[in-house]
């Protein structure tokens, strides 16, 4: 499978004291991100792991771009794609969202072709080019023999494949992807996770991958930065050098069982400081 | 049904023959309370015709033997067309700027004063200005109409591009589109089967409205011909143009809700 040119261009993702602040329902402001600074660089999959509230999904969002209307974001700091000051959507960036908002009313392939309706991209590809990536994207993600089928008749970990071919079809070079398999059941999950590895393995890219689940991100993580709650601050940041795929076995081992532990710590810590934040 | 488990539950699915079976059986029920009110002359034919004379009123319009010439046909035919031209007009302006007011605030604040208000104006009242404006003629009846569908279908075409979840829009901007390939791939997709909701609503409106329309200076329509025999006291041939009305508006309902369904088979399969 070829579907993605392996880039050998170095990239990087720097967060550079991050600062989030949102109007408070009370009056004043909310403090949501707290001094964040984090540097990603070249392929690999970074989880941002914490407690829900703690500002990692909008972390998430302002790498992506996706700013909103009322508020200043961010409130300080800069995020620089390349070295380069980004403050924008950005091409080589895209999101796999929970919510996978396929068109209920085209196929699967169309949904992959999506972004080729786009003139960003149209112009960018021929139509047999696109048509070809397309179809090797949907069989990179397993859904070969579904290509003609509605959202409406996939199940919710199918319809996930498909927005997650959507974004990989434009081959990016940053993969964002926020809690994109926290609504589907235990076994589709693992499934999923699997795939994810498997697809990196074949088009490494760099991947931040929001998570509230300490496994997910044991299993899929190169690097796992722990967030404590609101203000969401780096608690904790550290590499996993275990062989993908991790199975069961290692998570039971001694090094996946102390790390595990040290994780749960982290965020027992911070959840606590958490509270005490809410009531001042 | 005697199950009061069922009766009083309103998740307890009807089959198909039992839904039918209580509709024609209320409709049979009033029918035959007509009938018995109007043969034991409880209610004088001056203020209730009865059933049969409405039914022969129906026929006779319909086919006028001595005259040659169906008049049921003819202002049927005028009605429709009015419909049918206020119609496209509605269609044609309320749901562009329906779907600009929905995708835009600053549009949905600057407009949404001028039209929120007239869902609940009396547009009847309207019509006198209307007349002064623009005479008695056919423009002013097939404006009358489009005025008072195309009120209710703006607001409805917003409110469906409002509906449409902002993960539509957010992950589309994110793969590159341009706002305005946003509304068009992420968002008017989407919204469309609730936008032909509200067209099937404006028509509805439409047929209300047409007997109004018709009341000024027509020389053909069902709303004339209702007038019509109002003025010579046809209480038979009044009830039957309203009942041709009201089966029009039905079958034109039941048109657009089959097409409605062959355009979005996914709407319903969710």
């Amino acid at each position: 499978m070829n579907v993605v040119a392996t880039t050998s261009a170095p990239v990087s993702l720097k967060l550079e004291r991050i600062v989030q602040d949102y109007p408070a329902v009370a009056g004043g402001t909310n403090r949501v991100i707290d001094d964040v600074t984090l540097n990603f660089e070249g392929p690999g999959i970074n989880m941002l792991l914490g407690p829900s509230g703690c500002g990692k999904s909008t972390l998430l969002r302002m790498m992506g771009g996706v700013r909103p209307n009322d508020v200043k974001t961010p409130s300080a700091g800069t995020i620089e794609i390349d070295g380069k000051s980004c403050d924008g959507a950005h091409e080589d960036v895209i999101t796999v969202f929970q919510r996978y908002a396929n068109r209920p009313d085209l196929s699967v392939f169309d949904n992959v072709a999506m972004p080729f309706r786009f003139k960003l991209w149209r112009e960018r590809a021929s139509n047999t080019e696109w048509t070809r990536r397309v179809r090797e994207t949907i069989a990179a993600v397993g859904l070969a023999d579904k290509e003609r089928l509605l959202p409406a008749q996939l199940s919710g970990g199918q319809n996930q494949r498909v927005a997650l071919a959507r974004a990989l079809v434009l081959q990016p070079r940053i993969l964002l992807m926020d809690e994109p398999f926290a609504a589907l059941d235990a076994q589709t999950r693992g499934d999923m996770q699997e795939l994810l590895v498997d697809l990196f393995k074949q088009q490494p890219c760099l991947v931040v991958f929001v998570t509230h689940d300490v496994t997910e991100a044991m299993v899929l993580g190169d690097r796992v930065t722990v967030f404590s709650a609101q203000p969401g601050r780096v608690a904790d940041d550290f590499r996993i050098e275990a062989v993908r795929p991790r199975m069961d076995l290692w998570l039971r081992s001694t090094d996946g069982l102390a790390m595990q532990q040290r994780i749960l710590a982290q965020l027992h810590q911070s959840a606590g400081h958490g509270r005490v934040a809410v009531t001042v | 049904m005697s199950d009061r488990e069922t009766l009083w539950n309103p998740y307890a699915p009807l089959t198909a023959h039992q839904r039918r079976l209580l509709g024609v059986g209320t409709v049979l029920f009033v029918l035959a309370a007509w009938a018995i009110v109007s043969a034991t002359g409880l209610v004088g034919p001056n203020r209730l015709p009865a059933p049969w004379s409405v039914a022969n009123a129906l026929v006779l319009l319909a086919w006028d033997g001595a005259e040659h010439r169906s008049l049921l046909l003819t202002a049927t035919a005028w009605s429709l067309m009015r419909v049918v031209s206020a119609g496209v007009l509605v269609v044609m302006i309320g749901v562009p700027l329906g779907v600009l007011m929905g995708a835009a605030p600053r549009i949905n604040a600057a407009l949404s004063p001028l039209i929120d208000p007239f869902r609940s104006a009396p547009v009847v009242a309207l019509l006198p200005i209307l007349v002064m404006w623009l005479g008695i003629g056919e423009w002013m009846k097939i404006v009358f109409l489009f005025i008072g569908a195309v009120v209710y279908l703006i607001p409805m075409v917003r409110d469906a591009i409002l509906a449409v979840p902002q993960a539509y829009w957010i992950s589309a901007r994110d793969i590159g589109a341009t706002p305005w390939e946003c509304i068009r791939q992420a968002v008017l997709p989407i919204a469309m089967p609730r936008i032909f909701d509200g067209i099937i609503v404006a028509v509805s409106v439409m047929w209300t409205y047409i007997t109004v329309a018709e009341y000024i200076n027509a020389q053909e329509g069902l709303g004339q011909l209702i007038q019509n025999a109002r003025r010579f006291s046809a209480m038979d041939q009044v009830f039957a143009g309203i009942i041709v009305i009201m089966a029009l508006a039905l079958i034109s309902y039941q048109l657009m809700r089959y097409v409605r369904q062959r355009l979005y088979p996914w709407e319903t399969a969710q």
